[in-house]
């Protein structure tokens, strides 16, 4: 082949590689900037992925929501619609596997189980790596513990998300309304 | 090496054993066919140097500096792509050697895991190791094809493998089959195929063949869901078609060393062969139902056809027919396994016979073509398979120790008659 058609593959190929993370940064800068921003309280763990470093796993405490659709399987994917509670912390509205014609913000989640008793689908919220420089995220998981105990009722921890058209970017992890990073740089002063 | 070649060249026109005109030609076309390839060693270090920084880079970007502004990590996202990307197409406008375009297409390959990688902490991205992984190749493989890289093939399939495992073997809980790795996989062969075509005795082509066969291996166990008992058989036949595909001439003609198909086809049947030597696996199989609408049962079959197809193909081109046992293990071991899942006795039993006759087999091949290394294989064949029947045996001790000194005679005996048998042909031959 030709060294021309090859360089013209070639750019076609630069192109793709420059425009996947581009488009991956554009959705999730508009998420950030026109995205509603929910609350969603959490309870942690620090493990490490071999090529992007330290981060902190979330578990959320909402995690379960009502059905009556019983055909919801493991592995599903289903869709569940977000609204504010009166504290700004997001509870599910209303879950459904196909996608509604709605103004309402949504997530899409994978379901763990369908639970038939209680007619109850448990799920895990997406959003569950917040990655961390790689010196903080012990103290983080350490100060996280402190305060995220359970049945801690004083003590708020919860995750800030932004959502917009079913796209999710996490924000910060606050505890008691101040970034996690606050506590860390006040840990690390004394 | 030059310089080497010059001595000589010298020293056989001292002596007159070629005129200084044969020197000339003998030197001008070996400096022409220098001028024509990079000096390999130039490639295999460019190719570890781009390597080394690239994940380098990779690490540097994982430290996750809290420090930089969000537009600061968004540039340096995006600065080693682009520089790899210039230096990519630098080497294809210039039409730079292979070397350049090895070392360039590497980096570039690492840059992309970089990038993204960057951008998904920067935004919190979710989604585990094998998502990130196959972004990353889908984004990479195109390079082995624009920048005909052969270290980029290398890292495709090597990342591939990593992928299928990350989301396949689910520790705990949790079946997932990776279908998308065959997907990233067919996406190199037609670089491979072209390899054998051109060069199959590169070094390089054998670095593939063996990438190929082990990476299969290792990933085949992912598609293995409830019935863990057809894994055996998923297993078997896949050496079943490693083997036959050792057989076809573009590998038999090979060294040993480079047919990693036969090698390990071959290898793999034994060692599955001996696992199921012990009654206890049997035992557990027969409990097993075997399910035959199921996942493990189609890959099998599919394997089936791809072996016999092999088999029939391996038989044309050869003139006269020429038997291989090790050719058949696939559709014996079918048989076999049909016997064990209803019977453990016989699975036992059957399986152990089987080691016998490929044991005998091998020691017979290696005889009449005197090759010590397929001579020995078999015997240890044999031996392994009567050590590992030690275990689930009541034999008495002095039994047993008679066993092991008629083995360790049968070795040295062996190979003895074959060595003096070989030296009597020489001996022949010279007078």
């Amino acid at each position: 082949m030709k060294t021309i058609y090859v360089f013209l593959i070639f750019i076609a190929v630069v192109i793709i590689q420059l425009l996947v993370p581009a488009k991956m940064i554009y959705n999730k800068e508009d998420v950030l900037n026109s995205g509603t921003v929910y609350k969603f309280k959490t309870q942690p763990i620090d493990p490490n992925d071999p090529f992007r470093g330290k981060y902190v796993t979330l578990r959320y405490e909402l995690s379960s929501a009502k059905s009556i659709d019983s055909t919801i399987q493991r592995n599903d994917k289903v869709i569940i619609y977000l609204e504010k509670d009166s504290l700004g912390y997001a509870k599910v509205k209303s879950l459904s596997k196909t996608k509604h014609n709605t103004s309402r913000d949504f997530i899409e989640v994978e379901v763990e189980y369908y639970d038939y008793h209680s007619t109850e689908v448990r799920f895990n919220l997406p959003f569950d790596r917040y990655y961390m420089e790689e010196s903080k995220a012990k103290p983080a998981e350490d100060i996280y513990r402190k305060f995220n105990r359970r049945n801690d009722s004083i003590n708020e921890t919860y995750a800030l998300v932004a959502i917009k058209n079913g796209d999710a970017v996490l924000k910060d992890v606050f505890i008691n309304d101040k970034s996690i990073h606050y506590y860390i740089e006040k840990e690390a002063e004394k | 090496m030059k310089s080497k070649l010059k001595n000589d060249l010298a020293e056989l026109i001292d002596h007159n054993v070629i005129s200084s005109e044969v020197a000339n030609r003998i030197n001008n076309y070996y400096e022409t066919k220098r001028s024509n390839q990079s000096n390999p060693l130039f490639t295999i270090f460019g190719i570890l140097g781009s390597a080394l920084v690239g994940l380098g880079i990779i690490l540097i970007l994982a430290h996750n500096w809290d420090d930089f502004s969000r537009t600061i990590k968004t540039v340096f996202a995006f600065l080693p792509l682009i520089i790899g990307q210039l230096l990519s197409s630098y080497s294809i406008l210039k039409n730079k050697s292979q070397a350049w375009k090895e070392s360039s297409g590497t980096f570039l390959f690492f840059a992309i895991g970089a990038s993204i990688a960057l951008v998904s902490q920067v935004y919190n991205i979710p989604g585990d190791l094998s998502s990130y992984l196959l972004t990353w190749i889908v984004l990479g493989l195109p390079l082995i094809y624009v920048l005909n890289s052969k270290a980029v093939a290398i890292f495709v399939i090597g990342f591939s493998t990593y992928y299928a495992c990350e989301y396949g073997y689910s520790f705990g809980y949790g079946n997932k089959s990776p279908w998308l790795y065959f997907v990233l996989l067919i996406g190199t062969i037609p670089f491979y195929f072209n390899e054998l075509k051109k060069s199959p005795k590169a070094n390089s082509t054998a670095i593939l063949n063996w990438l190929y066969a082990l990476s299969l291996i290792i990933v085949l166990g992912a598609f293995i869901q409830n019935n863990w008992a057809l894994g055996f058989v998923m297993y078997a036949m896949l050496f079943g078609v490693f083997y036959n595909l050792g057989q076809l001439e573009i590998f038999n003609s090979q060294q040993l060393r480079r047919n990693s198909y036969v090698v390990l086809g071959s290898f793999g049947s034994v060692v599955l062969l001996m696992i199921l030597s012990f009654n206890v696996i049997w035992e557990e199989i027969q409990y097993e139902i075997i399910v035959f609408n199921s996942q493990e049962m189609w890959v099998s079959i599919v394997l089936i056809f791809i072996a016999l197809a092999l088999l029939v193909y391996s038989q044309i081109p050869k003139g006269k027919f020429k038997f291989n046992v090790f050719q058949y293990v696939f559709i014996i071991f079918l048989i076999v396994f049909a016997l064990g899942s209803e019977s453990a006795k016989l699975g036992t039993i059957s399986t152990n016979i089987m080691i016998l006759i490929f044991g005998v087999f091998a020691v017979k091949l290696g005889a009449d073509t005197f090759r010590f290394s397929i001579l020995n294989y078999g015997l240890l064949i044999i031996a392994t398979a009567i050590v590992c029947r030690f275990f689930d045996t009541d034999m008495s001790f002095v039994l047993r120790g008679l066993l092991f000194v008629v083995v360790g005679l049968g070795f040295f005996l062996a190979n003895y008659i074959m060595l003096k048998k070989q030296k009597a042909i020489k001996h022949q031959t010279l007078n």
